[in-house]
């Protein structure tokens, strides 16, 4: 029997939707606000961000930013942590804290209808954190050993061998950003309430999104964050250090990998620049999915990787555009070769009218299902206020990615990304990989621990 | 999404179609499971159903090679598929105007995909799933661990002995005939739900369906797969396992009961108590107060033809003081059973969970076809969090004292071994 088949349909247009805007209010004296009313989502999310990232560490305090952040969950006495989880658990909620080069970044997710009583409660953390030594102590020696597990993992050990070898000492994305052995070892539990004693409420920003109906969030808001006020001085200024161009190729030692971790990188403006979203067009022509160049090749035609991708690293200063996956050992050389040659065609040949149409649609029209919960909506929305960068971001990014043309793109790539001056890390096994890496000619090879 | 009523329907050729609105956003979710996971492989040939999901995507009838993608990137859907034990999910969320689209590709490689399986693409794609291998598991710290309670758990040759990423032997032996053998077997309309869920009429959503999947010829009924079920164990056996990892670890795995059942939702609100997050009784213990291990997480993954299977695993320089820990405090809840406050935690905790499965179109959709596929009652997925509220703190202790007690383990020890 034989299947009875339909001709393939012609969709019609993509129906319109823009990025949620936000109606922006201002606890008194407290964190600026921002409220978006998503009808339908029953999980609310907040999204509070603290300048207080690890971009403002104290030099040899790398670290203090994440472990502020870790700390603040554990509890409003000393050893209080399980107490308070709980706390947020029977609320059906959850609250996560962490720190990056921009933010400490403080989420609470809840049902809607528990809102107010989750506020409540993350005011009282706010304010009342025990941040006790014992509990600091402890932090510290789990974060140790998350530092040896970041080491074993070859994607989070090729991120942090890119940033080392491109930001200059100078720069606080040298280090890795949740400290090093050495500096969190040297962290105390002082360290921590004076950082996080620092942290400024009036430079923070607070988001809360999801079905707002029938809520007075405004209210729940000042009640939480008002008359919470730093007690220390300011912390040092952020710096804006660039990464350095190579052209370099960096080989991690992992003896026996049975696949080399690759990333091959350059830097580029940050958001803040109107090439950015180009760049992230550029991108997904080349990494974005399984039809890009590199995957065309890589995977589809040669089956040297499950897969790669390619993408725009956001940081406060700086962006990264980087490609990256994990490679057969034995094709190593072939596959930075093809990967090389991918970045490159764009250089030499631009990018054609299907391909942008198609990275730009991909990247535009999906947007709806990317941030179709509370969760996405304000983490987007509040890693926008951090940035400066205004709380309509999100939906200019949006414009600015249709708006895209091939020539604009070849442009924009030609500018910013030095295909001839790239960083790539090799994470691998070095008796393996050193020598096909060398034999491409591309640049030297070093071999660090 | 508030709950909405479901539309469903059986088609003449036996595919069951589920309809859900959700006019939250202008999308549409299209989700079909397969009921054929690594569970219906037969020896020699493990890691069969997972290469063969990557075939799906190279091609059929009236779709060249690497259009599939193409389409769908190009459209800015979203779309993905995995394969587990017990099934082979498809799935793509697209702007709702392109849902015949996704349609008419889902029903193109279920009536025609034997039309382009190649030598070529077998090769490629086993490559591909080689690669998979090597970084999800073989060159990641502890990446086997799974793989290796799996066969520690279950008796040689039992379905659930082996995992759906299979051998790098069976997958090099893996031949064509092999692929479209397991088409014909596996991929008829009878043996697959497709569930649509999104900002769409229900009534025409179905006739779509009707119009674009109608047309396929029944084919054979699926064979009857191996009888899967185990028991609670009854000592535990622990492997050494001799790596090259950052830190000393230990992992266990427990068999609990299998999902539908009624200590289902017990056991998974024991587990919850016992290692699910931050509060739990063994994150207190291990990490909190005793600091013998830097983290330690527990959680529950449901099988419906099988048990399911509870995972603990702690980070720390002794697993042997990790394990008698662990049976300490399993001793404890056996006996005890949970205080009050810890079962309405975990109940509030399901509530959030279920929540967050069913917010977003992609996620109601999987539910749906998952409910539909093992339970035939795709509606079962609105009654989560009354199935777990409804279980009491006796029944959570009756649960934990023939399926959680320190005996009934499986365990791997990594860096305690010489």
């Amino acid at each position: 029997m034989t299947a009875t088949l339909q001709p393939r349909p012609v969709p019609g247009p993509v129906p319109a939707w823009a990025f949620p805007v936000g109606a922006p209010g201002q606890v008194p004296g407290g964190p600026a606000t921002l409220r978006c009313d998503l009808p339908g989502r029953r999980l609310a999310s907040v999204r509070l961000l603290l300048d207080a990232g690890a971009g403002r560490e104290a030099r040899g305090l790398e670290g203090v930013a994440t472990i502020t952040a870790r700390a603040l969950l554990e509890g409003t006495r000393p050893g209080g942590g399980t107490e308070l989880t709980a706390a947020f658990e029977r609320l059906g909620a959850s609250l996560f804290a962490s720190a990056d080069l921009t933010a400490l970044r403080i989420a609470l997710d809840v049902p809607v209808t528990r809102l107010d009583p989750a506020l409540e409660l993350l005011s009282t953390v706010l304010r009342s954190a025990a941040l006790d030594d014992a509990d600091i102590g402890r932090l510290g020696r789990e974060r140790l050993e998350e530092i040896a597990q970041e080491d074993a993992d070859p994607g989070s050990r090729a991120m942090r061998e890119l940033r080392a070898v491109m930001f200059p000492d100078a720069a606080r994305a040298h280090l890795p950003t949740g400290g090093t052995r050495a500096s969190i070892a040297a962290i105390t539990g002082a360290d921590v309430r004076a950082f996080f004693g620092s942290a400024e409420p009036g430079e923070a920003t607070a988001v809360v999104a999801g079905d707002l109906a029938g809520t007075n969030v405004d209210a729940a808001f000042t009640g939480a964050l008002s008359g919470w006020t730093a007690a220390g001085p300011a912390l040092p200024a952020a710096d804006d250090v660039p990464p350095t161009a190579g052209p370099r190729i960096v080989v991690v030692d992992r003896p026996g990998s049975v696949q080399t971790y690759l990333a091959l990188a350059h830097g580029v403006p940050n958001r803040r620049s109107a090439d950015w979203p180009l760049l992230a067009v550029v991108a997904h022509v080349l990494g974005g999915g399984l039809t890009s160049r590199l995957n065309a090749v890589l995977r589809e035609e040669k089956g040297y990787t499950y897969g790669v991708r390619a993408g725009l690293l956001r940081m406060p200063h700086c962006g990264l555009f980087i490609a990256q996956g994990s490679v057969h050992t034995e094709v190593t050389g072939d596959a930075v070769a093809d990967a090389l040659a991918g970045l490159r065609s764009v250089v030499e040949r631009g990018v054609t009218e299907e391909e942008c149409r198609s990275s730009v649609t991909a990247l535009a029209d999906r947007a709806p299902a990317e941030y179709e919960t509370a969760r996405a909506v304000a983490a987007e929305l509040a890693d926008a206020a951090a940035n400066g960068l205004g709380a309509d971001y999100p939906r200019r990014y949006l414009e600015a990615v249709r708006a895209a043309t091939p020539a604009e793109l070849e442009r924009a790539y030609r500018e910013h990304v030095g295909t001839d001056a790239l960083t790539v890390v090799a994470v691998g096994d070095a008796a393996q990989i050193r020598e096909p890496l060398e034999k491409l000619g591309y640049a030297p090879v070093t071999v660090a621990e | 999404m508030a709950e909405q009523p479901l539309h469903e329907h059986t088609l003449a050729n036996g595919l069951r179609v589920v309809v859900c609105e959700d006019h939250v956003v202008p999308l549409a979710a299209v989700n079909i499971w397969y009921g054929v996971g690594s569970r219906h492989e037969v020896a020699g040939r493990t890691g069969l159903a997972h290469l063969f999901e990557h075939l799906m995507f190279q091609g059929s009838g009236n779709v060249a090679e690497g259009e599939h993608a193409a389409l769908l990137e190009s459209a800015g859907a979203t779309f993905n598929a995995s394969t587990s034990f017990e099934r082979t999910n498809y799935y793509e969320t697209v702007p709702v105007s392109h849902l015949e689209l996704a349609l008419w590709l889902e029903a193109d490689r279920m009536g025609t995909l034997p039309a382009a399986l190649t030598q070529a693409n077998l090769d490629n794609q086993r490559d591909v799933v080689k690669n998979e291998r090597r970084q999800r598991y073989d060159n990641q710290p502890y990446g086997t661990a799974f793989e290796r309670l799996c066969r520690l758990t279950f008796p040689p040759g039992h379905p659930y002995a082996h995992t759906p990423i299979g051998s790098m032997a069976d997958l090099d032996a893996t031949t064509l005939e092999d692929c479209a053998d397991f088409f014909a077997t596996w991929y008829a309309p009878g043996n697959a739900v497709l569930s649509i869920v999104g900002d769409v009429d229900p009534e025409r959503a179905l006739a779509d369906a009707e119009r674009y999947f109608g047309g396929l010829p029944a084919g054979p009924a699926s064979p009857a797969p191996r009888p899967g079920d185990l028991g609670p164990l009854g000592e535990v056996r622990v492997e050494m396992v001799d790596e090259d990892v950052p830190s000393p670890a230990y992992f266990a795995l427990f068999p609990l009961p299998s999902d539908g059942g009624g200590d289902i939702e017990a056991a998974e609100l024991a587990v919850e108590i016992l290692g699910g997050g931050a509060g739990s009784r063994l994150y207190d213990r291990m990490v909190r107060r005793d600091e013998i291990a830097t983290e330690v997480w527990a959680g529950v993954t449901r099988l419906a033809g099988g048990p399911s299977l509870a995972i603990v695993d702690a980070v720390g320089p002794d697993p042997a003081k990790i394990a008698e820990v662990l049976d300490e405090e399993l001793a404890r809840f056996a006996a005890e059973g949970p205080d009050a406050d810890e079962a309405a935690r975990a109940t509030a905790q399901a509530e959030r969970g279920f929540l967050e499965q069913t917010e977003t179109v992609t996620g109601l959709a999987n539910a749906l076809s998952a409910n539909a596929t093992q339970f035939g009652d795709a509606a079962r997925v609105f009654t989560a969090p009354q199935r777990a509220a409804s279980v009491t703190a006796d029944q959570i202790k009756d649960m934990a004292g023939r399926w959680l007690v320190p005996g009934s383990r499986t365990a791997l020890n990594y860096g305690g071994a010489s």
